[in-house]
């Protein structure tokens, strides 16, 4: 056995054991571990198959930086892959899977492709499968034969297809100052801002605060660094002007101090209490951020560098110290900095036996050398791991080694360990950092990247900054807490830290330069060759560098690799790395879920709009459709109707009786103040400022460029008070047009515009018996002809419920509007239903409404569609000689009255089929039905009054072709025909009907 | 009169739901007033604006933005430049419209376009944090001010009625939607629906 759990140790609760599932196979382990943790303990350490050779792989680091240990999670019925086991905290029931071997994870049938491994180098899929067809192994055509394959050989996990059942939810939140990382640094500050009074917002992606705390075995305060971390979030947590979000990544640096974080609510239960989601997507927005979120240790590359039991250094210290875990019994260690020394006494005092300390060092600070004692082995310096052995590691062969050339000399000698623990330096976490603006900053003392200068309100702190000890990350760290709160005087004493004095700057060495495949991006399976491959090839920039060759790309986005990988782009320039520069880092920092992003518009991506009658439409089993967002009645079906006999029934029922119809949808907007006349002068083509108190008129608005905007009714309802109404789909737009013209242009006149849209519920009732149903039911008013004539309106009551009624038409039929209080819309619509009872009322849809106005060539928003004007509508007549208007300078522009224009017409199918909406009329069609388009229909349906089917259409010439032939193109829906192009008003075109 | 119908239906279910392991932390209502009015000034006559309110509904109100006041009959806020939303008795907009002369502003009257949607409990603010990216810490939404933001298309008018209270008004043909969102968003923490 290798890896095991020591006898003691650990922040794990021992009284706690929970079973999992890996690979179908059961395990225990304690509550506080890691599926990493938790299979290191019961010596699993072959957990995955690298991406493209399929190699087998390890478990390399203890966090979010894991390239290797890639799992796939099965909970709720969802299978969700390339999850680092580094990060998935187990609970009883569990079940992970290795991902990319086929049939199972220690016998792979794709690691065949380590025999072809020449032939997946850098560029591969560029070189053999882009361009031209050469030969039978080229080109795009070969790509089409192997890609099925290639798909399933190479990649991560594979996704389910079933439905994720569970929720997500976002929150937004607000803080003077938000500290990412809970280390000693984060921790600092948090508690200097906290002090002041400032509200804080300390956001940690672990369980548990303390960061290295937890695992560094250093004193602080006269405590161990955990039981100082504990008192420290104790104090915290007890704050009311703290909030405390642990399992939390800050994953964007956007723009004015707004950061994206994922909360993993519930991914550690078994299942999720009662309404909690299972991730909470954070918006922050925050005065000033502290950046604590300290360094991720790099490898070395060498040959072998991939095989399971090779470590980072840094996480088999946190296997040890956070998990009481070993993830072996005989550890090398291969580093070229002091830190891996702590992790070799760490791993020792847990019960290991570290066999070899290898530095590529000549001389090692005494602090080093003393954690070597205390490990229990003399260091090798100025030596090199040259190669691994061993399907799990058994040996690692050792070289001599010039730091300072690269050289290696003398044989290599082997070295038996099923563990090696490598570290080659660490590089500050600058990720936000850089999201925020500004290119990293190249230390040559630290060999790694600093954040820029801050061009956002952050401040930062500890190992972020380069700042490696604890002593500095807690002096950085109150720091970074004052400096957010803008005072002067700390109020938190900085504590003593016992700690070995350790050499924070490593040897400038990334690379063991001996024969075999060294892995500089683990997850994608990029040697230090492909990279040189790449220099070769001439793609030497980072940003060319990382596409051409895949380094730091996938889950990881190359945390472990980026460094090293322009380390070795840089020696192959012979340039120094600073020169070579680095790719910017653009969020996630970590992997997200998409359903975090989604939340609560999963599924929901509008809300529901509903009229005051929806309930009834709903009880009367109306077919709904959705308008906008406004959902409203398509047909009130009868058992065993199409959709067309619905509409027909419906329509005919208005022109032989009556008919009722929800128009609560309309938009409505009150237009009041000293100047609204004036104002409407302005908005309307037509004139507004002439028109009586007690009655309406129809309007058409254009756009400033003289295009047909938006139509519909105006009623004066007092001197200085309008009720506008617009289009259903254009309320909105209508709105904003008004207030943009006086908050802007003409900010000086005295306008009020208000949406009333749904203060009303209104209901057209239209038919030859339309008047009789409003006598039978409207009180406090009379509503004869001269009471209310066309376009007139009256105040009255239905059913006890004060109403307002208006004499205005758009099926072409005598008919009212009747609009009362949205509360009394229901109930004024039922007294109206009974009131026409005696008449047959019907209640129609959509589609009736449409029929009935295509009958009477009335547009909409299929004909006022943003490309026609007044006057290829033929409503000319609405432009007025005697004032200017919005879209008055421009709407005589040649182009807009050319005559080459599409203009309105009718349009009768002449072979007794439907039209379809969209298709095109042609005059003359080849054998195929096709021929040039001379416009198309907007609207059809089948009209009950003309019993034909009929449309309404955009025709060049317009009216000039009334009486002519042409030709119904619809290819798509393979629809072609005889039409006649006729007047647009089909049916009633004097409007008699409409005057009773 | 006739009652007025509220735009909730069937989605208004009277009693406790969602998570209720630790009771439940919210008490959502629909309290919609009887009147409901916008009242707008001209520019800068905000402040004389605010002294008609406050001459018809005995509220103190100032010209400052967010500015808003609660009362035992009435309640009134800012919901924008120039602008209060005023609740009261179902005669308010009427005699709000009659004491407001031309050359200060206008009366709207909303009694029917908008719905008021309460919510209280310690978690009030944790909830509609879900739902708004407006900050609803008492020191940046002090008591009785109001707010004027958006949830998704749902615009939204919000006054802050207690410490741990708040009036929601949305447009009436939302209100289904919001509410059944809002009752959505409060499961986590339990929630009463007070009859």
């Amino acid at each position: 056995m290798s890896a095991r759990r020591a006898t003691g140790g650990g922040l794990i609760d021992r009284s706690q054991p929970i079973r999992f599932t890996f690979d179908g196979k059961t395990y225990t382990g304690y509550a506080g571990d890691t599926l990493a943790s938790a299979l290191l303990a019961n010596g699993v350490t072959l957990v995955g198959r690298s991406f493209k050779y399929h190699r087998p792989r390890g478990i390399f680091t203890a966090g979010i930086d894991e390239p290797n240990a890639l799992v796939t999670v099965l909970k709720d019925g969802v299978r969700e892959p390339n999850i680092p086991a580094t990060g998935i905290e187990i609970y009883d029931g569990l079940t992970a899977e290795s991902q990319n071997r086929f049939p199972s994870l220690e016998f792979d049938l794709a690691a065949v492709n380590q025999l072809a491994g020449p032939l997946f180098s850098a560029g591969f899929y560029y070189k053999t499968f882009m361009g031209p067809v050469i030969g039978p192994l080229k080109g795009t055509r070969f790509w089409m034969f192997c890609e099925h394959f290639i798909r399933r050989a190479a990649g991560l996990g594979r996704a389910g297809y079933e439905k994720d059942p569970v929720r997500y939810e976002k929150m937004n939140a607000f803080c003077d100052v938000l500290v990412v990382g809970a280390g000693p640094a984060g921790l600092m500050a948090a508690t200097e801002a906290a002090k002041a009074g400032k509200r804080v917002i300390l956001a940690e992606q672990d369980p548990r605060l303390g960061g290295s705390a937890n695992w560094s075995g250093e004193e602080i305060g006269g405590k161990k660094a955990t039981e100082w971390a504990e008192v420290k979030a104790a104090e915290l947590t007890a704050l009311d002007n703290v909030q405390i979000l642990t399992r939390t990544t800050v994953w964007g640096y956007y723009d004015g101090n707004n950061l994206a974080a994922i909360e993993r609510v519930t991914d550690h239960l078994p299942a999720a209490p009662i309404g909690v989601p299972r991730h909470r997507h954070w918006s922050i927005r925050a005065g000033t951020v502290v950046l604590a979120t300290g360094a991720l240790e790099r490898p070395l590359v060498f040959p072998g560098n991939d095989r399971p039991g090779v470590m980072l250094a840094g996480a088999a210290e946190r296997y040890a110290r956070e998990f009481g875990v070993l993830p072996g019994e005989k550890i090398a260690v291969f580093t070229n900095n002091d830190s891996a020394y702590r992790a070799a006494a760490a791993l020792k005092e847990a019960g290991a036996a570290i066999v070899a300390i290898i530095d590529v060092r000549p001389e090692i600070s005494p602090a080093a050398r003393a954690l070597a004692e205390q490990a229990g082995i003399a260091p090798l310096t100025g030596h090199a791991v040259t190669d691994t052995v061993g399907k799990r590691l058994t040996k690692v062969m050792v070289q001599h080694f010039d730091a300072a050339t690269g050289r290696l000399s003398g044989d290599p000698r082997p070295i038996e360990a099923d563990c090696l623990v490598v570290s080659g330096g660490w590089s500050p976490a600058i990720h936000l950092a850089s999201q925020a603006g500004g290119a990293p900053v190249w230390d040559g003392k630290l060999q790694a990247f600093l954040p820029p200068e801050p061009n956002q309100k952050w401040v930062g702190a500890g190992a972020f900054t380069g700042a490696l000890t604890t002593a500095e990350a807690l002096s950085t760290g109150r720091d970074a807490g004052l400096k957010a709160t803008g005072k002067k005087a700390s109020r938190v004493k900085l504590p003593e830290v016992a700690a070995p004095a350790l050499d924070p700057f490593p040897a400038a060495v990334f690379e063991i330069k001996a024969k075999g495949k060294a892995f500089v991006d683990l997850q994608h399976d990029v040697t230090a060759d492909d990279v040189r491959l790449a220099h070769r090839e001439g793609f030497v920039s980072v940003e060319h560098l990382k596409r051409y060759t895949t380094l730091g790309m996938a889950t990881d986005q190359g945390k472990t690799s980026n460094v090293p990988g322009l380390a070795i782009m840089a020696d192959a320039r012979g340039l120094p790395i600073e020169k070579v520069g680095t790719t910017r880092f653009r969020p996630p920092f970590s992997p997200i879920s998409i359903g975090s992003l989604a939340a609560e518009r999963h599924w929901r991506f509008k809300p529901d709009r509903l009229t005051p009658m929806h309930d009834w439409h709903v009880k009367r089993r109306a077919r709904m459709m959705e308008a906008g967002l406004w959902h409203r009645p398509m047909i009130y079906g009868e058992p065993g109707e199409t959709v067309e006999q619905a509409y027909a029934r419906e329509a005919a029922a208005v022109r032989r009786s009556v008919g009722i119809c929800d128009v609560s949808t309309l938009g409505k907007i009150a237009v009041k103040g000293p100047d609204a006349a004036g104002f409407l002068d302005h908005v309307y083509t037509n004139v507004f400022s002439t028109l009586p108190v007690g009655k309406a008129r129809y309007g058409l608005m254009l756009r400033e460029d003289g295009i047909a905007f938006d139509d519909g009714t105006t009623w004066r309802l007092g001197e200085h008070e309008f009720l506008m109404t617009t289009t259903t789909a254009n309320a909105g737009k209508v709105m904003q047009h008004l207030e943009y013209y006086l908050d802007v242009v003409w900010p000086q006149l005295k306008v009020h515009v208000t949406s009333v849209t749904d203060q009303w519920a209104g209901a057209a009732v239209a038919g030859p018996n339309a008047r009789k149903v409003l006598q039978a039911c409207v009180t406090g008013t009379a509503v004869d002809n001269e009471t209310l004539p066309h376009m007139g309106i009256v105040h009255g009551e239905i059913a006890g419920a004060p109403v307002m009624i208006c004499r205005l038409s758009f099926s072409g039929e005598l008919a009212y509007e009747v609009y009362c209080g949205a509360g009394h819309g229901r109930h004024v619509w039922e007294a109206l239903m009974a009131a026409g009872e005696p008449f047959g009322i019907t209640p129609y849809g959509l589609e009736a409404l449409g029929a009935l106005r295509i009958e009477k060539g009335h547009v909409t928003g299929a004909e006022i569609d943003g490309r026609t004007t007044a006057r290829d509508l033929y409503l000319d007549w609405m432009l007025s000689k005697k004032k200017p208007f919005i879209g008055s300078a421009l709407m005589d522009r040649e182009g807009q009255i050319d005559w080459s224009r599409l203009r309105l017409v009718g349009v009768i199918s002449l072979d007794g089929r439907p039209l379809g909406g969209g298709a095109h009329i042609v005059e003359k069609a080849d054998g195929n039905g096709l021929g040039t388009s001379i416009g198309h229909v907007t609207a059809s349906c089948y009209s009950p009054a003309l019993q034909k089917y009929i449309g309404l259409a955009l025709v060049r010439g317009g009216k000039a072709r009334h009486g002519t032939r042409a030709f119904l193109s619809d290819p798509l829906r393979k629809r072609f025909g005889q039409v006649e192009i006729v007047s647009h008003h089909f049916f009633d075109p004097e409007g008699k009907r409409l005057h009773g | 009169m006739v009652e007025r119908e509220s735009p909730l239906g069937a989605a208004f279910r009277p009693g406790r739901h969602g998570n209720l392991s630790a009771g439940p932390g919210l008490r959502i209502s629909e309290v919609t007033p009887s009147g409901i009015a916008e009242a707008a000034a001209w520019p800068g006559m905000k402040a004389a604006l605010a002294e008609v309110i406050s001459s018809v509904t005995a509220l103190s109100l100032s010209a400052e933005p967010n500015t808003g006041d609660v009362g035992p009959e009435s309640s009134a806020f800012s919901i924008g430049p120039q602008r209060f939303l005023v609740t009261g008795g179902a005669d308010l907009p009427a005699r709000l419209a009659a004491a407001l002369p031309l050359e200060i502003g206008t009366v709207t009257d909303l009694s029917h376009g908008r719905t008021a949607i309460r919510i209280e409990g310690a978690r009030a603010g944790w909830v509609l944090s879900k739902l708004f990216a407006i900050d609803f810490h008492a020191e940046a939404f002090p008591l009785t001010e109001g707010r004027a933001t958006v949830h998704h298309d749902i615009f939204a008018q919000i006054q802050r009625i207690s410490p741990n209270g708040f009036d929601i008004y949305v447009f009436r043909s939302f209100a289904r939607a919001f509410w059944l969102e809002l009752c959505e968003a409060a499961e986590e923490v339990g929630y009463e629906v007070a009859g």
